[in-house]
């Protein structure tokens, strides 16, 4: 009796021991499946895409890599690899301690792509990531065309050394309630001259120039209890956009989560995912139509689902999604959700290749359709 | 040589450990200990742009995180309300408290 207890308490450990041994291995394998996924590594690799003498056949491209091409992430060195392999259309580079580590950053990221990224940065004077390594003149110090111009070239020079080539500057909104410092003084038609004179230096100098926020009255104190903010936008507000359109230098116009009402009406509806707000910027501007970062609240608390407000997001007709989310797995899924949309005719086919045409466009490529 | 008793809790966390990695490379999103301490601050999240000497709030929280989030880095240095400094001690500054603080933190951005 006493031996066939102690039979069954060996028995008893030995089974014990063995689940021990299973559960340390199979522990061992989802860790290390998930180090793998959390690294982006199991998102599998685009084809390359045929680019022969700066020339792209958009009819050789697939799906993925064309809703990609829209996409700007976070420039991170950890996200290297899932950002090369899905051919995102670009990086933005938040601060670095020394303009050694921005250049190496970029020169790595760019290495034998056949589609460049567009390198972006927040360089408005004041507002900056260069915070570290140079002082800007503010927008809000200068007020002379010769100054703006000035201003521009010297960004310009600044970003195009270091390997950027879009800048989401001038912001041309017409009162800085909060930072004081991003907007050029004057009224309306002064900000416009100051801008477009930014621009041209800016561009002087092969970087692209973004006039922000559209339509307006994204810089002016907020009620603090409301997460979707709300805004009537004048006539004042939407001239610096029409007047640099007229001058028709302005690369890109980015769209702001605001939701308005008067000369410019959403229609209730977040600015950026308003498809009559882009329906009428577009129908006087070719050039890129970029959102704002999506992970706002304003544009966030606006929707159910994540997956509601990415279709929402290119359905309106952004030629450029700024996401800035970390993770390689979530931008993945982004791109397929929005590849389904496009699938299901929720979002135009047509749609997508013409904003992937004026992307590839601003990058000095020639697009084709074999 | 461990016991059986030991063995068993061994097995049970270990089991349990399996469990979460399970969940967590299938994508679902669990609530982090970050998220529960800033439901439990009572605190109201603050922030606030210093330019040339001037203070001014800034409720729009995500833009303020975003901004924030562009600086080189965040240091912990109190002053009044505020406990966190971001940007290069020339040219503007972002301040936060630490509840606005470890709101940013939980952003997909941070």
């Amino acid at each position: 009796m006493r031996n066939k207890k102690k039979r069954d308490g060996v028995q008893s450990h030995s089974v014990q021991l063995k689940v021990l041994y299973g559960l340390l291995v199979l522990v061992l394998i989802l860790g290390c499946l998930n180090i793998v996924k959390a690294k982006g590594l199991l998102i599998p690799q685009q084809k390359p895409v045929d680019v022969k003498n700066k020339v792209v056949d958009l009819s050789k491209m697939t799906m993925e890599q064309k809703i990609a091409q829209m996409v700007v992430v976070v420039g991170d060195k950890e996200n290297y690899w899932p950002w090369r392999n899905m051919q995102l259309g670009g990086i933005h580079l938040f601060s670095r301690q020394t303009e050694h580590v921005f250049n190496n950053t970029i020169v790595d990221f760019q290495y034998q792509m056949a589609i460049p990224f567009f390198v972006t940065s927040d360089l408005e004077g004041c507002v900056t990531p260069f915070g570290f390594i140079r002082q800007f003149t503010p927008a809000s110090e200068i007020d002379t065309v010769d100054k703006a111009f000035a201003k521009g070239v010297e960004e310009g020079q600044f970003l195009h050394k270091l390997g950027f080539n879009l800048n989401f500057a001038p912001v041309v909104d017409l009162k800085d309630d909060i930072w004081k410092c991003r907007s050029f003084p004057g009224n309306e038609s002064e900000i416009s001259e100051l801008a477009q004179a930014y621009i041209t230096g800016l561009q002087t100098e092969s970087v692209l120039a973004t006039a922000k926020h559209y339509p307006g009255k994204t810089l002016i104190v907020k009620d603090p209890h409301k997460y979707v903010v709300a805004a009537e936008i004048g006539k004042k507000d939407v001239y610096p956009y029409s007047y640099l359109e007229e001058r028709g230098e302005v690369k890109a116009i980015m769209v702001s989560h605001i939701i308005t009402s008067g000369e410019i009406n959403s229609e209730g509806i977040p600015s950026v995912a308003s498809k009559k707000v882009m329906d009428d910027l577009r129908a006087h501007f070719d050039g890129l139509i970029v959102s704002d970062e999506i992970h706002m609240l304003g544009l966030k608390n606006y929707y159910h689902s994540l997956d509601e407000m990415y279709v929402a997001v290119f359905k309106a007709g952004n030629d450029v999604v700024l996401n800035f989310d970390h993770d390689p797995n979530e931008i993945y899924r982004m791109i397929q959700i929005v590849k389904a949309a496009v699938q299901q005719g929720e979002i135009p086919e047509a749609q997508i290749d013409a904003s992937v045409t004026r992307i590839l466009k601003a990058k000095g490529f020639t697009v084709v359709r074999n | 040589m461990l016991s059986g008793r030991s063995l068993f809790i061994i097995n049970v966390s270990l089991g349990l450990l399996a469990m979460l990695l399970l969940i967590m490379f299938v994508g679902v999103k669990l609530p982090t200990l970050g998220q529960a301490q800033y439901v439990l601050d009572k605190e109201e999240p603050l922030c606030m742009i210093e330019w040339q000497g001037e203070m001014t709030s800034f409720y729009d929280i995500d833009r303020c995180c975003l901004q924030a989030r562009e600086q080189l880095e965040c240091q912990a240095q109190p002053k009044g309300d505020l406990d966190w400094m971001c940007g290069a001690k020339a040219g503007l500054q972002i301040w936060l408290n630490n509840k606005a603080y470890n709101y940013c933190r939980q952003q997909p951005y941070w």
